[in-house]
């Protein structure tokens, strides 16, 4: 276990990654399954009804994965090659810039990120939502890109060019795998932003899950709030999920 | 080239509007110099008081748990959990129980920052030298006296860089939580996307937004000098 010195829903410990591993999607069916059971058998009225609804349900579960899928392929494209062009020696000197433009770019309040984007653009919709929360999702994949590229052991590098493997290769058959670890890590992180910002999403028309929420807030009706908010957080902890068991299974089998 | 020249055109609007926002930004904010400043004070205190919760309870936590890996296991996959919750939910889910306003946003700045704050804990007292604590016992120091005067000393700095990751994680929350009524920055963004298309609306963003990034970059630069001053001569670097 090392400390936390950024965002990150790993709990940074096998014993308790194993527990999750097991816990956690089992809760989120138990806890999602509670909560449709008890809105279902409710005596709804019409506003009710109308947003609380399989279909409707569907539809905004749909448009919310839409906009997280499109948010986590934006930063891997984005996100990976630039970190390792970050670390190439000739662009060694532009990384600290970046990683610092990252940062910084991460103070900002995701809201403030996305309704800034959707003022400025005039855009609504999934693209208003997932190109904001896709840069505000960059961070944790383009550092530890980098990181996972820079620790990799020099003398590898050097026997793998010794034994007559182009640069091309090397960075394809050594450096990458040995980073994968850590930009699995990186990817789980940026998954949970991505699923957690895109609630979000529905203040830009983006719909999603956000947007039962919203509506159930302003119509003031609680069941549509609570079925929203539940519907969201048994997302993101499933998400969270297929990061971790990602990070598991996808890693080059002489790592794991 | 058609392509090109629709391109440079486009690209030349954008830089007048950004001119024009840019310029009148700064005016905005000097108009508005009265509201946006307590505003961004009481987004400071409000992210700063719930740090503060959140460190005496998670260290609280951490000093209970440390010494079980049961006990560590739970507490951090507990955490962890809820860290994963998207901060809009949680909140939109606290409004019927606790109303809006202060409460809600309490509750979720609190309960976000404890993830960090308790796995750095766990893992930092975790990290101190067993022939350390040893000695300690040997010179006729108590329980009670090794934590407070050796372990979480020595976990101290560890401790700290939670801290500091919590109060980064919440400034952005405390944002979402204006949609609670809560105090702070965020009341000016959500303003901004409600007039969406009045004069100011950008302009309010921008503040809000801006406010909150400068809010961010001033409280980390004092937990800098903060892990200067508190950190035991033994083992600064």
């Amino acid at each position: 276990m090392a400390t936390d010195t950024a965002f990150s829903t790993s709990s940074g410990s096998k014993r308790t990654e194993r527990i999750r591993l097991l816990v956690q999607p089992a809760v989120v069916v138990i806890g999602v399954a509670a909560t449709l059971l008890w809105a279902f058998s409710r005596d709804l009225d019409d506003i009710e009804k109308n947003n609380i609804n399989a279909e409707s349900l569907l539809t905004d579960t749909w448009d919310h994965l839409k906009v997280s899928f499109v948010v986590i392929v934006l930063v891997v494209v984005i996100a990976v090659p630039l970190g390792v062009v970050l670390t190439r020696s000739w662009a060694k000197i532009a990384a600290p810039f970046f990683l610092a433009i990252a940062t910084i770019g991460q103070a900002a309040p995701a809201i403030g990120v996305l309704v800034l984007f959707f003022l400025w653009s005039g855009w609504e919709g999934l693209w208003a939502a997932a190109l904001p929360i896709a840069l505000y999702s960059l961070l944790p994949v383009l550092r530890n890109t980098i990181v996972g590229l820079q620790q990799v052991d020099r003398t590898l590098v050097e026997a793998a060019r010794g034994v007559g493997m182009s640069s091309p290769t090397v960075l394809f058959r050594i450096e990458l795998p040995l980073a994968v670890p850590l930009i699995l890590a990186g990817l789980r992180t940026s998954l949970v932003l991505a699923v957690g910002t895109a609630t979000l999403a529905a203040f830009v028309n983006g719909g999603g899950l956000g947007l039962l929420i919203d509506a159930g807030y302003k119509l003031n009706r609680i069941t549509i709030l609570v079925v929203g908010a539940v519907l969201a957080m048994g997302l993101a902890l499933l998400v969270d999920w297929l990061g971790a068991v990602a990070e598991r299974f996808l890693r080059p089998r002489g790592l794991r | 080239m058609p392509d090109s020249s629709g391109r440079t055109h486009g690209s030349a609007v954008a830089v007048t509007i950004a001119g024009v926002a840019i310029v009148s930004i700064w005016e905005f904010i000097g108009q508005r110099w009265n509201v946006l400043v307590p505003e961004a004070l009481l987004h400071a205190s409000a992210v700063l008081q719930c740090t503060l919760i959140a460190a005496v309870l998670g260290v609280l936590l951490g000093v209970l748990v440390y010494r079980s890996p049961a006990g560590s296991a739970i507490a951090t996959a507990l955490t962890s959990a809820i860290l994963t919750i998207p901060s809009f939910a949680l909140i939109g889910l606290l409004i019927p129980v606790l109303g809006l306003g202060v409460p809600p946003t309490v509750v979720a700045l609190v309960l976000y920052g404890l993830l960090p704050i308790v796995r750095n804990t766990i893992v930092g007292l975790d990290g101190v030298d067993p022939a350390i604590t040893d000695a300690a016992r040997g010179i006729g120091m108590g329980r009670a006296v090794v934590l407070t005067r050796v372990e979480l000393r020595l976990a101290w700095p560890a401790i700290l860089a939670g801290i500091r990751v919590s109060t980064q994680l919440l400034m952005g929350i405390a944002a979402i939580a204006a949609y609670a009524k809560g105090p702070g920055l965020g009341t000016e963004i959500f303003s901004g996307l409600v007039r969406a298309g009045s004069a100011n609306a950008t302009n309010e963003a921008l503040a809000g937004t801006l406010g909150v990034v400068v809010l961010a970059l001033v409280v980390d630069g004092i937990y800098v000098i903060i892990s200067r001053l508190t950190t035991s001569r033994g083992i600064r670097v």
